[in-house]
């Protein structure tokens, strides 16, 4: 219970809840995804933390950061994917006309 | 106790936190591409104090490409990337700030009320540390890696197969050659080699 | 005091190399044009465009600056003349080169211009193409050194020199760092004729002689970090240990400014393809190549 590790869950609480209000609150495909970016980084700073400051020894900690950040490449790939195929349907990227699939 | 490894942990979670936050206050879209790269730069340093080396400069790398994608995306989706129309595209704002604002004082809560148990302060040597994550990646932890590459290899095929521009079928059932006519007399027509440019039109 | 020491090296590098690069484009070798050609940089007026984004203008130079001599605090002259060994040096250099991309791109959208913008997606789609080929290389070098400290990597050529070892992923890397240091033929970002010098086109005086500075110092890093891993760092027979360095890093880097008077300028689909379909199964190739001799001759 050392200052370093509550300092770490404490700005990895905020990078969570501010990913979380972006990613409710904005209307744009492109910056829900730069929230979502913010969630999985307060993910990745929490891991780090606990590795380091509770098992350092252990290296599948760092492993399991290895794979988070591998998904956020991924789902950032084949979100964009999407966006391009959407915004050639459409014209835009906007998520409030995006709720029925149908025109 | 405050070590040296503490103010530079608090002085980058700041930096993280302000530039996360920085990206949904401004208008300028490149600016709030830029406010991202710049926020996980500070979350890679944190990481380099921790002396997960590895993993910082990882993260460094991946985030400073990946958000500059990111930045070419907006200019290419968004109606003002350049933010002087200084328009705002949120809604419901009352309810995401409260649910982030719950978010935040839950994972506060729980960091600060659990017991976490014996801290260890001193870490190996980062070469050591490298050659451990490699020696558990190809070893204990082979079918997770595994995994994780026939997952790129789909995500990326995935990525490029719904990315690909459509080309409409021609006279002939083919998507090459041949110019994209209903009832025309073909025959008479001279052939030639380049593909139906004309999906624009058929919209 | 190293560090102060390896500063004032790579500043003769970086005015060496300038002399160089006057040497090939004008044919005349003059030792004091550089300094010229500075004082007059210096003296101009810093012509700043109408309604830029200020921050994007101002902080895109002084980034590639700090980003090159950042990649370059990882490259060894000699065994203890090093800014930082770090653990992880051989990523930490494609770590911070990567944020060469980020000077370009708000040195692109910094001073709205068009041509300025231009070049700056340019200089992204051509990150596209030479990332990987980057990467793999240096794979292939951290197999045989079995480790991603730059030292250990120069101590592993003691015996044979990297270029002989592993010929292709030398000729990928050297493609690939030519890119990097949109060098010609891959200039896409400031093409002269073409977008009328694309990111460096809206800049003048003070901050276009930081921006050239950077580039120059971007390229000695770039060419001592071929020479690092390819072409066996500081070993030599005569001489002292830094001066194999120096005369290495500064061949390499002549041979780079070289290639681009006589091959015409690659376009961006032409090299994503060839880079894509070409050379990234060559990377692999190298990497299962490097991997079979390390078994076979240990």
């Amino acid at each position: 219970m050392n200052v370093e590790l509550i300092w770490t869950l404490i700005t990895a609480a905020a990078l969570f809840g501010v990913g979380i209000y972006g990613a409710l609150s904005q209307t744009n495909l492109v910056m829900i995804m730069m929230g979502i970016e913010l969630i999985l980084a307060g993910a990745l700073l929490n891991l780090v933390g606990f590795w380091r400051y509770l098992h350092p020894d252990v290296a599948a900690g760092q492993m399991f950061v290895l794979i988070v950040m591998t998904v956020m490449a991924l789902e950032m790939a084949v979100g964009f994917g999407i966006a391009i195929a959407r915004f050639r349907n459409k014209g835009s990227v906007e998520m409030e006309e995006a709720a029925e699939l149908k025109e | 106790m405050i070590t040296g490894q503490a103010i530079f942990i608090g002085f980058f979670g700041l930096a993280t936190v302000w530039f996360g936050i920085v990206v949904f206050r401004t208008f300028s879209m490149v600016r709030s591409a830029i406010a991202l790269l710049f926020s996980q730069t500070a979350l890679g340093a944190m990481f380099l104090t921790m002396q997960a080396e590895f993993l910082g400069v990882l993260q460094i790398m991946m985030m400073a490409t990946e958000m500059s994608v990111m930045a070419i995306f907006m200019v290419m989706f968004m109606m003002d990337p350049g933010g002087m129309g200084e328009m705002d595209m949120s809604h419901q704002k009352r309810l995401s700030l409260i649910a982030g604002f719950v978010s935040f004082v839950g994972a506060v809560a729980v960091a600060v009320f659990i017991d976490w148990g014996p801290v260890t302060i001193t870490v190996v040597d980062t070469a050591k540390q490298t050659e451990a994550l490699g020696l558990e990646l190809l070893g204990r932890s082979m079918l997770i890696f595994e995994t994780a590459g026939i997952t790129i290899l789909t995500a990326m095929i995935a990525a490029t197969a719904v990315a690909i521009k459509p080309v409409p079928l021609t006279v002939n059932n083919s998507t090459t050659g041949d110019l994209p006519v209903g009832d025309f007399p073909v025959d008479s027509l001279p052939t030639n080699s380049l593909p139906a440019q004309k999906e624009d039109k058929a919209k | 005091m190293t560090t102060l020491l390896m500063i004032l090296v790579l500043a003769i590098g970086v005015y060496l190399l300038a002399v160089l690069e006057h040497w090939i484009s004008n044919g005349r070798f003059q030792f004091s044009a550089p300094a010229y050609s500075a004082i007059a940089l210096l003296g101009r007026e810093s012509v700043v465009p109408r309604k830029p984004d200020l921050l994007f203008f101002e902080v895109g130079p002084v980034l590639l600056l700090i980003t090159a001599l950042l990649a370059a605090a990882v490259i060894p002259l000699s065994p203890d003349l090093i800014i930082t060994d770090l653990a992880t040096g051989a990523l930490f250099l494609n770590a911070a080169l990567a944020y060469i991309l980020v000077a370009l791109i708000m040195a692109g959208w910094g001073p709205n211009g068009a041509y300025a913008m231009i070049g700056g997606w340019r200089f992204l789609g051509q990150l596209v193409a030479y990332a990987m080929l980057v990467v793999m290389p240096i794979t292939a070098v951290a197999m045989r050194a079995e480790s991603l400290m730059t030292t250990d990597i120069v101590i592993s050529q003691a015996g044979l020199w990297n270029i002989f070892y592993q010929p292709l992923g030398f000729i990928l890397f050297f493609i690939a760092a030519m890119g990097l240091a949109f060098l010609p033929p891959f200039d896409l970002p400031t093409a002269e004729g073409e977008i009328a010098g694309g990111v460096e086109a809206e800049y003048s005086g003070v901050r276009l002689a930081i921006f050239r500075l950077g580039r120059l110092v971007l390229i000695i890093t770039l060419a001592g970090a071929t020479v690092t891993f390819y072409l066996g760092g500081w070993n030599g027979p005569w001489l002292p240990p830094w001066m194999w360095s120096a005369i290495k890093i500064l061949g390499v880097a002549a041979v780079m400014l070289l290639i681009g008077r006589y091959v015409p300028r690659i376009r961006e689909a032409h090299l994503l393809a060839w880079c894509w379909k070409a050379g990234i199964p060559l990377a692999l190739l190298n990497i299962f190549i490097v991997g079979v001799l390390l078994v076979e001759y240990p």
